[in-house]
Order: C-alpha cells, then sequence, then structure tokens
C-alpha cells in the first residue's frame, strides 16, 4: 500500500507542478472571470453610449416628417438642435449628398440620413456613416423612423398614438421549468447549460488526461525507468497508481474549477454594481440533487479509470512518442465517436437511442451524466447504467493491466491484435 | 543469513518461439561477487528479470536471500541496476531518489540523509553546486549513471544486481563502481552483475556462471572454472611480428586447435594430443625469436571463447564488448 502512495504521490505532485497545471486550473477561472465581467460592463456602456450625435439628416421633400425623426434621435432629454436637417429638393439630392460623403470624410460629421418618400411610406431609408455597421446607433435610428411611421398611421386612422404605446408595451419573460418524478423544479435552460458544460469539461479531460497517461507510459518505456519500477512494484500496482493519479489531478482541477464558478456565481452582483451594471442578468442555478452529484461523481472516476486504463495499454504496445498518436488511435476514435452521439442525445434525452447509449460501456461515461442533466431517469435506468459502467470498467482494467504488464518490458516493433491475445494469455 | 543469496532451480523460460532460459541452475553463495557471463542474447537479462520476479518462469523455482520471489516483499533487499539506465529525466534529482527509495519501502525520512551521503560521496552535491536541485535532464550523461547507482542502492540491499554495469561508463565511474563492489563484499552483501567484459569479471569475481544460448555452460569458483580450462594453454611471445612461417604454424589444426592473435603476444590452445615441445621445436625452426614460451592458466577470456564456441554461439558474437 505504501508503493502505491509512492506511485500515485508522484503521479500527482509531478503533475500539479507543472506550469500547464498552473496555468489550466487557476488562469482559465481567471479567464472566465475577466471574459464575463468585461463583456458585461463593455455591452453596457456600448448601451448607454449609443447616442447619436454629430449627425446631419439630408430631408428629400418630407417636411414635418424629417422633424419628428430627429426629435425622436435626440431623445427626450437631447437637443434635437444638434442636429441639422439639411433640406433638398429631390433634384439637388446627389450634390447634397455629395457634400456630406466629403464632411464626413473630414470627420465634419459622424454621419448622414437620408429621408425621402420611401421613408414616409416606411419602407426604405438610408444612413451612411464611418460607423455605419454600429448596431446601437443603426437600430435607434431605425426605431425613430418605425415610431414616426407608426404614429402618422394611427393619425390618419385616428387613434391616439401615445395612448397606443402605452397599451402596446408588454415585456414578457418566458420561465422554464423542468418536470421530474418530484414534480417541478430547476430551471430547463440551467440544466441545458448544465450537460453542455459536464460535455465540454468531460471531452477535454478524457482527450487531455487520457493522452497525458499515454505520454507517460510511453515516456517509461523509452527512458527505461519501467524496468526499474518492475523491480519494486507490481506493474498492477503501478497502472492503478498511475490512472488514480492523474484522475485526483483532473478532479483538482475540476474543484477549482467548480469553485471558482460557485464564488463568481455569488459575487457576480456585487462586482457588477461597482462597474455601475446596476442589474446583472440573472443566472439560474440548474437542479441537481445530491444523489444525482454522487452519481456524476462515480461516472466520472469509472469513466474515466475505463479510458485511462485504455489509454495505458495503448501506451505499452509502442516505444516512441512517435508511434504513440498512432496507438492511441482507437481509443481516441471510441472517445470522439461517443461525443458525436451527445447530440442526438442533447435534443431527445430520452429517445431510445439516448436509453441504448447509456448501456454501452464507451458511451456511457458521456451519455449518462448529459442524460442526468437534461432528464429524469429511472431507478432501475440509474443503477444498472453505473453497474454496467462499473463492470466494464473491471474488464478494462483487468485486460489493459496485462497489456501493459507485458508491454512495458517489450520492445520491438508493435504488436498485432493477435499478439496482444497472446499477451493477455501469458500475463 | 542462508548459505545462498540467490538458489535457480531447473529454470526454463520460453517466449512465443524461442527458448530463452532452458533449466538453468545456479547458485550464488552469500557474501561473494558473482559474474553472469555471457554473449548477447544468451538470457542474462531473462534471467535477471525472473530474480526480480518482473517475468515468472515457465517451470522452476527461484530463491532470493532464502525466500521464494513469488514472496514480493523481498525485492525490498534487492537493489537493481538495469542494462539501459531507466530514470525520469523530468523529475529533480533529489525527489526522483526519494521515490525510488520508497518504491523499496524506504520513508523519506530516511532516505534524505543517505541520499545526502550519496551525493556527497559521488561528488553530486558540493558547496558550490547540489545536483539534487537540478531536473534530472540537465545533468551530464555520467552524472545520471550516477543517480541510477545511488538509486540502486539507496536502501542498502543485501543483494545488488548490475545488469552490464559497466557498459558506458568512463575510466573514473568505472574505477568508482569497481571500488563500490569491493566495498559492498565487504560488508557482507552480494553482487551479481552480468557482463561480457572478462577482464573485469576475472579480476572481481568470486565465482561466475557462464550461460550461452539460455543454457548454463560453466559455473563455479573462479578457481574451479580456471582449472576447467585445462592445462593446455600456452602464452607465448615474439620478439618481432610473426613472420609467415609462424602463422602457418599457428594455422595447424593438428597442433594448434586456436590461437588468440594480439600480433606480438598469442594465447595457444593445444590441439587434443598435441605436444607442447613440438609446437615449440617447429616455432624455433621457422626462425621465430622467442621471448615467452609458458604453459599458464588460461585467462577467463579464453576459457569463454573456447567453451561458448565450442558450445556454437551465433557467428559474429565474440566475448569482447
Amino acid at each position: 500500500m505504501a508503493k502505491f502512495w509512492a506511485v500515485f504521490k508522484r503521479e500527482y505532485l509531478e503533475r500539479v507542478r507543472t506550469k500547464w497545471f498552473i496555468i489550466g486550473t487557476f488562469v482559465f477561472p481567471l479567464l472566465f472571470a475577466g471574459l464575463m465581467f468585461g463583456q458585461a460592463v463593455l455591452s453596457n456602456k456600448a448601451i448607454r453610449g449609443a447616442r447619436v450625435s454629430n449627425i446631419q439628416i439630408l430631408d428629400v421633400g418630407t417636411g414635418r416628417f424629417a422633424d419628428e425623426v430627429r426629435a425622436r434621435i435626440a431623445g427626450p432629454a437631447g437637443a434635437p438642435e444638434s442636429i441639422p436637417i439639411v433640406r433638398v429638393a429631390p433634384n439637388e439630392q446627389a450634390a447634397a449628398e455629395s457634400l456630406a460623403v466629403e464632411a464626413v470624410k473630414s470627420r465634419r460629421l459622424q454621419g448622414y440620413l437620408v429621408l425621402d418618400t420611401a421613408a414616409v411610406s416606411g419602407s426604405r431609408a438610408r444612413y451612411a456613416a464611418r460607423d455605419a455597421s454600429s448596431v446601437g446607433i443603426t437600430e435607434l435610428i431605425e426605431r425613430a423612423i418605425e415610431g414616426v411611421v407608426l404614429r402618422q398611421r394611427l393619425e390618419r386612422e385616428g387613434l391616439d398614438s401615445r395612448k397606443l404605446e402605452d397599451l402596446m408595451r408588454v415585456n414578457l419573460s418566458l420561465k422554464t421549468d423542468r418536470v421530474t418524478d418530484r414534480g417541478v423544479g430547476g430551471a430547463g435552460r440551467a440544466s441545458m447549460v448544465l450537460a453542455i458544460v459536464i460535455v465540454v469539461v468531460l471531452y477535454m479531460t478524457l482527450i487531455l488526461f487520457g493522452s497525458s497517461i499515454l505520454m507517460s507510459v510511453v515516456e517509461e518505456k523509452t527512458t527505461r525507468v519501467s524496468e526499474v519500477i518492475a523491480a519494486s512494484v507490481k506493474a498492477e500496482l503501478l497502472l492503478a497508481g498511475k490512472v488514480l493519479g492523474v484522475a485526483s489531478v483532473a478532479l483538482t482541477q475540476q474543484a477549482v474549477w467548480l469553485a471558482s464558478a460557485v464564488t463568481l456565481y455569488f459575487t457576480r452582483g456585487p462586482i457588477l454594481a461597482k462597474f455601475g451594471v446596476g442589474s446583472a442578468t440573472p443566472i439560474p442555478m440548474p437542479d441537481v440533487s445530491f444523489g444525482v452529484g454522487v452519481l456524476f461523481f462515480a461516472i466520472f472516476i469509472f469513466g474515466f479509470t475505463f479510458y485511462a486504463c485504455l489509454f495505458a495499454a495503448a501506451g505499452a504496445t509502442v516505444n516512441s512518442t512517435q508511434d504513440a498518436q498512432a496507438a492511441a488511435g482507437p481509443v481516441t476514435m471510441m472517445i470522439v465517436v461517443a461525443f458525436m452521439f451527445a447530440q442526438p442525445v442533447f435534443l431527445a434525452p430520452d429517445s431510445a437511442l439516448a436509453v441504448a447509449l447509456s448501456w454501452i460501456p464507451f458511451t456511457s461515461p458521456v451519455i449518462l451524466p448529459l442524460r442526468l442533466a437534461l432528464t429524469e431517469l429511472s431507478l432501475l435506468e440509474k443503477i444498472g447504467s453505473v453497474l454496467m459502467l462499473m463492470v466494464s470498467t473491471g474488464v478494462a482494467v483487468w485486460f489493459s493491466a496485462k497489456i501493459y504488464r507485458v508491454g512495458m518490458l517489450m520492445y520491438g516493433k508493435r504488436p498485432s491484435f493477435r499478439e496482444l491475445g497472446r499477451w493477455i494469455a501469458q500475463a | 543469513m542462508p548459505q545462498y543469496a540467490l538458489d535457480i532451480r531447473d529454470v526454463t523460460k520460453r517466449f512465443a518461439s524461442h527458448l530463452a532460459v532452458s533449466n538453468l541452475s545456479l547458485q550464488v553463495p552469500a557474501g561473494s561477487v558473482y559474474g553472469l557471463l555471457g554473449p548477447n542474447g544468451a538470457g542474462k537479462t531473462t534471467t535477471i528479470r525472473m530474480i526480480l520476479n518482473v517475468i515468472a518462469p515457465d517451470a522452476g523455482s527461484i530463491a532470493v536471500l532464502g525466500q521464494s520471489v513469488r514472496d514480493s516483499t523481498v525485492l525490498d533487499r534487492v537493489g537493481y541496476l538495469p542494462e539501459e539506465r531507466g530514470l525520469y529525466r523530468k523529475m529533480q534529482v533529489r525527489r526522483l531518489l526519494r521515490f525510488l527509495g520508497e518504491l523499496k519501502g524506504i520513508p523519506p525520512r530516511v532516505a534524505d540523509p543517505r541520499i545526502t551521503e550519496w551525493m556527497e560521496r559521488l561528488s553530486l552535491k558540493t558547496p558550490e553546486k547540489d545536483w539534487g536541485l537540478s531536473k534530472l535532464d540537465e545533468l551530464s550523461r555520467g552524472m545520471q549513471q550516477k543517480v541510477q547507482f545511488i538509486g540502486t542502492l539507496l536502501h542498502d540491499p543485501d543483494l545488488v544486481i548490475l545488469d552490464e554495469p559497466f557498459s558506458g561508463l568512463d575510466p573514473i565511474n568505472a574505477q568508482a563502481l569497481k571500488d563500490t563492489i569491493v566495498e559492498l563484499k565487504r560488508r557482507g552483501k552480494t553482487v551479481i552483475f552480468s557482463t561480457h567484459l572478462m577482464d573485469n569479471a576475472e579480476r572481481m569475481c568470486d565465482a561466475v556462471c557462464i550461460i550461452a544460448r539460455g543454457e548454463k555452460v560453466l559455473d563455479g569458483t573462479m578457481a574451479q572454472v580456471k582449472s576447467a580450462g585445462g592445462d593446455r594453454t600456452i602464452a607465448l611471445a615474439l620478439a618481432g611480428s610473426a613472420g609467415n612461417g609462424v602463422t602457418a604454424i599457428l594455422a595447424d589444426r593438428a597442433l594448434v586447435s586456436r590461437a588468440d592473435d594480439h600480433d606480438k603476444y598469442y594465447e595457444i590452445e593445444l590441439a587434443p594430443n598435441a605436444d607442447a615441445q613440438v609446437l615449440l621445436r617447429r616455432l624455433v625452426d621457422a626462425g621465430a625469436s622467442i621471448t615467452r614460451f609458458e604453459r599458464v592458466t588460461p585467462s577467463l577470456h579464453q576459457i569463454f571463447l573456447q567453451r561458448v564456441g565450442a558450445h556454437g554461439i551465433e557467428e559474429g558474437m565474440s566475448g569482447h564488448g
């Protein structure tokens, strides 16, 4: 047992000490927080800063319409006089426009808006500016023109436009609830976000840490460390220490991520308020019961072990880092296929396909947590599929240990599948 | 302490299609320096791996320090230096040595003072520089070999197994290794090393075993092995380079079954039923100016060539490393 700890400790500490781990674990949440706050603050600024100033309206025979548009663009508190209106006859439009273009070019004007009869009818207007793609400004102008057109139409029909605007102001927000056997609870969209987060984190963990195990086995072979270790501890013990050590590294990283996510969740409002963002859009919390949390953990441990052992066995069959990626190909392929099924399962978590995939060993580590987040599984399904995963992990460990035991001291050409069978038989 | 530090009985190991070790028995007396000699591919490394319980024999039994190797606790008392150096390149030297100690059941607090002592002794730790704080791949090849050597001996093993320890060592490190082996023997430890360098083995070993093609060819104490070489070896030295006449005489298979030619010095094995007097007379008649003509006990090198050659090793393999 002391030797198992020695191996476990080495795998864990040597990995945790690398700069990649430190960057991945601590810088990533900081970056994420920075992005989140930055985005909130900037978009808040952008919305509030979307004021139109220093533009010119080219009124091609619309009269009062242009005045009203100007008033709406300037806003109730603004100064309509700051937006000059140049009134031209249709045959002078081209000349006036080229003058306006010159003004924009020389930065005397930010942009100019062309209003003609098409604008009055509500079909078309034109805005030309250096920042013509700025959504905030174009939307503001669009809304101003639409407002005037609407008001004029209503007036023509004999209706009080101001009253109508009041009546039409409805701001509905749709709250989505998830129905489970225990009743209504949690937020449907939050579950979906949770499911996506699980899939992404799981994929990254399996691929990154899986290949890390692969490379460490290959490194032990190429540096012949495996021989020194084999003379002291059993191959099975080394494999177990390695897999669990690396799994702990992954768990450590995820714990830090989870902790920062929770911290962020609770401190987000106050921090945003400091930046002057009054009400942050609330983030709904997914509904995860303690039991489901334990299931997530179990699935992660067994699923990770399943794939980690396969990676280790693949590493034991080759002698160089160049061959390692090729040997890992089949295992990586299994993971990729499992994740390809994530999308159909995501869309229909209770379909026959989804249920079947929860029972297949190599897809269940991916599909099960996804379905747990999205839908309610029957007790039989929960226990059965997790048991199935445990048993198949046991089998994978057994096979991998045999291949690993023989392979870690075997140098020479890569074995064929038939030779692998012989390794398993002889170990 | 049992009589034998290592007792191998009738061990056989077969890989897929070839027989790596066949019916091998050998006993290594406790407290001796023992040489496992054989050409490349003779089965030395396979034998060592079976001793370390890394692979299991198909038949036969192996006892180390009086215990069966199936009982893996005994391996904590064995130190092993593999033929090809095996260490984690990216690890800090001291942490690596602690890890190797832990693998042998030595907790870090016990290992630490020993590591310091060894590192100072092998000048890996001097007042100016402590290499223990460096990563292994910052060390020169020679220093890495020293680290591996410390890893082998850190847990103060009773049985030390060195697989080709002299290969790739510079003269200074080779001398340090010889000194350490002598010291280990003085402290009552048993040292087994495999080599194909006969000179080293002859000078250092109390007993040897020569194996070829997985089978034991000859074993016993150095004296026994030497006497098994017979008294048909003649040392011949000439004043000048050998003429054609001398070369022709030495090629005469009725008289000489083998001559190890060093140009001016020969180690000659007489053909069966040949008379040394006849050889001497013919050499004199051929005009050779002889400075030495003496019956000698054959060198281990000679015995190796004689026995392994007779046993029919693969073409192109000789006792010279």
